[in-house]
């Protein structure tokens, strides 16, 4: 036993003295220096759809328009081709060279003008005729507002002429009288028409008298005008008339010279790779991705500020939609609908959630070949998430 | 206790610096541990050596009691020197053989007794002495792995007291205190799966010996049986 018990030792000592020398501090775990690979859901449409290409040439793996020649200098265009603006229309296969002419101006068009001023002139010298003597008047009166006052008698006047012309009288006398204020005004006035022409007159003359009070000669002009003489106005209209049919103006005729540019249709989008088969334009991707999504409300989400501990606040989703033009920005105003919740909380959140929207307008980030599909655009949230 | 220099460990992870940076229990359970492991091993290799002596002495015995050589001349080249085994019940019930006919006997019913009792004393003694130890491999079969858990339960709270002394749960911190608690139930380990196998073996190599030996005293008691009846029968008969 006792050797056994040795050599039991001896092993013993061995195996460990050779586990201490050998079994040292193992190597540490190698950690590889890898990257981050960004990784993007997409939506499957956007492969099996149709994509941009030429309709004539040959099936190749990937779809790609004629290629262009000029460089790519206009960003996010949409439609393929040599143009500097992004357009829809197709190219016009017409290269002439078509000498651009500018519109000659149109001789005929200043006849009509100088026609009116004659008559103008001719209905200016009856209104100095009636306004001088009013300034005089009205600077004559210690009374401080003469603008206020008009138009109290303005409307009263005007609906007495229609009805019988006799209580139209004692009105408009009577009237002025309780006023304190219009009276110097409206007085001399009414006065000296009712003794020229009672009957027939009065409601031609009347507004043409308190129109010249107004600072704008040409109105009370017009508006002397036409109640003094409707006999002169027609014969006016008539001038104006005769002048344009004397004149050789004739629409058809500029629109030609106008239309003498052909139109210059074709996008600005370039392509370098070989035509292949393919349609006008990529009707994939019709959808926001994942990520892309994501980033467009990861925005809004930046720019929001939920109160924490708003009562009822679980539960509730938000609804934004809204338009968007080609920029990012907002156009209109967008719809913010909350469910669920409480209706306190609801409505608070509502009102945040919209002022969000409009502070990170302009989106930027948004795919411009998608344009399509965030053109209106409906993004979900639950605020809960954002606390 | 110690207080495990967590700062160091960080650095170093070999075998000898985590028995160092355990605590004074730790240090104490693996001690023992490898004490247990060093004692297993003496029992190992004691029986091994001993169990296949004993396994050649039976073989050679039987061949030598088989050849049909005198019993008389057996026992006496046995008798002079020490015998462990079949020729130790063999001398034992030659021994009582030749002390009973030596004085006279004469019942042969109380003569096949006390030979058969001399042989079973015999074979118990030396059984005992192919079992002995065995019991310690049990124990530390059963034993050694609860022990080495229990220096790893103290270990790892030593460790956590100073990881919270340390605040910070970094793994580079936490990492070495553990490993080092873990030595302790890998030793328990090492020492008590030989313990295991070596026990359920030697208990059976033992069993197989004891059975051998069960064997042979039944088979000499036949022989020693007929012997009687030959040589006491005549004697009766006389009278």
């Amino acid at each position: 036993m006792r050797g056994s018990l040795g050599t039991s030792l001896v092993l013993h000592t061995l195996v460990l003295g050779y586990a201490l020398v050998s079994i040292s501090a193992p190597a540490s775990f190698e950690v590889a220096d890898v990257e981050a690979l960004p990784v993007d859901i997409i939506p499957v449409e956007s492969i099996t759809q149709i994509q941009q290409g030429d309709k004539k040439a040959p099936v190749a793996e990937k779809a790609a328009p004629k290629p262009t020649t000029k460089p790519n200098i206009v960003e996010n265009a949409e439609n393929a081709g040599d143009n500097d603006i992004d357009l829809k229309t197709p190219p016009t296969p017409a290269k002439k060279p078509v000498p651009t002419e500018a519109a000659a101006a149109p001789k005929p068009a200043e006849k009509p003008v100088p026609t009116p001023t004659p008559e103008q002139n001719e209905v200016k010298d009856i209104v100095p005729e009636e306004t001088t003597p009013k300034p005089a008047e009205v600077a004559a009166l210690p009374e401080p507002k003469p603008d206020v006052t008009p138009p109290q008698p303005k409307p009263e006047p005007a609906p007495q002429p229609q009805p019988t012309p006799a209580p139209a009288e004692t009105q408009a006398e009577e009237i002025p009288l309780p006023d304190a204020v219009p009276i110097p005004v409206a007085k001399p006035r009414p006065e000296p028409p009712k003794e020229e022409a009672k009957p027939v007159e009065k409601p031609a003359e009347k507004p043409a008298e308190k129109k010249p009070e107004t600072p704008k000669p040409a109105e009370t002009a017009k508006a002397a005008e036409k109640p003094t003489d409707k006999k002169e106005g027609k014969k006016q209209e008539t001038a104006k008339s005769s002048s344009s049919k004397e004149s050789d103006f004739n629409a058809d005729e500029i629109a030609i010279l106008l239309n003498k540019q052909d139109a210059s249709g074709g996008g600005a989008k370039r392509s370098s790779a070989p035509a292949a088969l393919g349609g006008k334009k990529d009707t994939g991707g019709s959808k926001l991705s994942q990520s892309e999504m994501d980033a467009l409300r990861g925005q809004i989400e930046n720019n929001w500020s939920v109160i924490a501990g708003i009562e009822g606040a679980e539960g509730v989703i938000i609804t934004v939609t809204m338009k968007l033009d080609e920029t990012g920005a907002i156009v209109g105003r967008p719809e913010v609908t909350a469910k669920g919740g409480s209706d306190g909380a609801r409505r608070t959140l509502e009102g945040s959630a919209l002022r969000a929207v409009m502070r990170s307008s302009p989106f930027r980030n948004l795919p411009a070949d998608k344009y399509d599909a965030w053109s209106e655009v409906v993004v979900n949230f639950d605020p809960s998430e954002l606390l | 206790m110690e207080q495990v220099g967590l700062a160091a460990a960080a650095s170093e992870v070999s075998l000898w610096s985590l028995f160092m940076q355990a605590g004074l229990v730790v240090k104490l359970v693996m001690i023992g541990l490898i004490g247990a492991s060093v004692w297993t091993w003496a029992i190992v290799i004691d029986k091994y050596v001993s169990f296949n002596k004993a396994k050649r002495q039976f073989d050679q015995f039987e061949q030598v009691f088989w050849s049909g050589q005198s019993l008389e001349e057996l026992y006496r080249t046995l008798s002079e020197r020490q015998n462990n085994g079949l020729s130790a019940i063999f001398v034992a019930a030659m021994r009582e053989w030749k002390k009973s006919f030596e004085r006279g006997a004469r019942a042969p019913i109380g003569l096949q007794m006390r030979i058969d009792r001399a042989m079973d004393v015999t074979m118990a003694r030396e059984s005992e002495a192919y079992e002995a130890r065995l019991g310690s491999l049990a124990t530390i079969g059963s034993a050694g792995p609860f022990i080495g858990l229990f220096g790893t339960v103290v270990g790892i709270m030593t460790s956590f007291q100073a990881i919270a002394g340390s605040k910070s749960t970094n793994l580079a911190v936490v990492a070495p205190g553990i490993a080092e608690a873990l030595l302790a139930t890998a030793i328990g380990l090492v020492a008590a799966i030989p313990a295991v196998i070596a026990y359920n073996k030697f208990t059976a190599d033992a069993g197989k010996l004891s059975a051998r030996m069960e064997g042979f005293a039944d088979e000499f008691s036949a022989i020693l049986s007929r012997q009687i009846d030959e040589k006491l029968q005549p004697r009766q008969a006389a009278q």
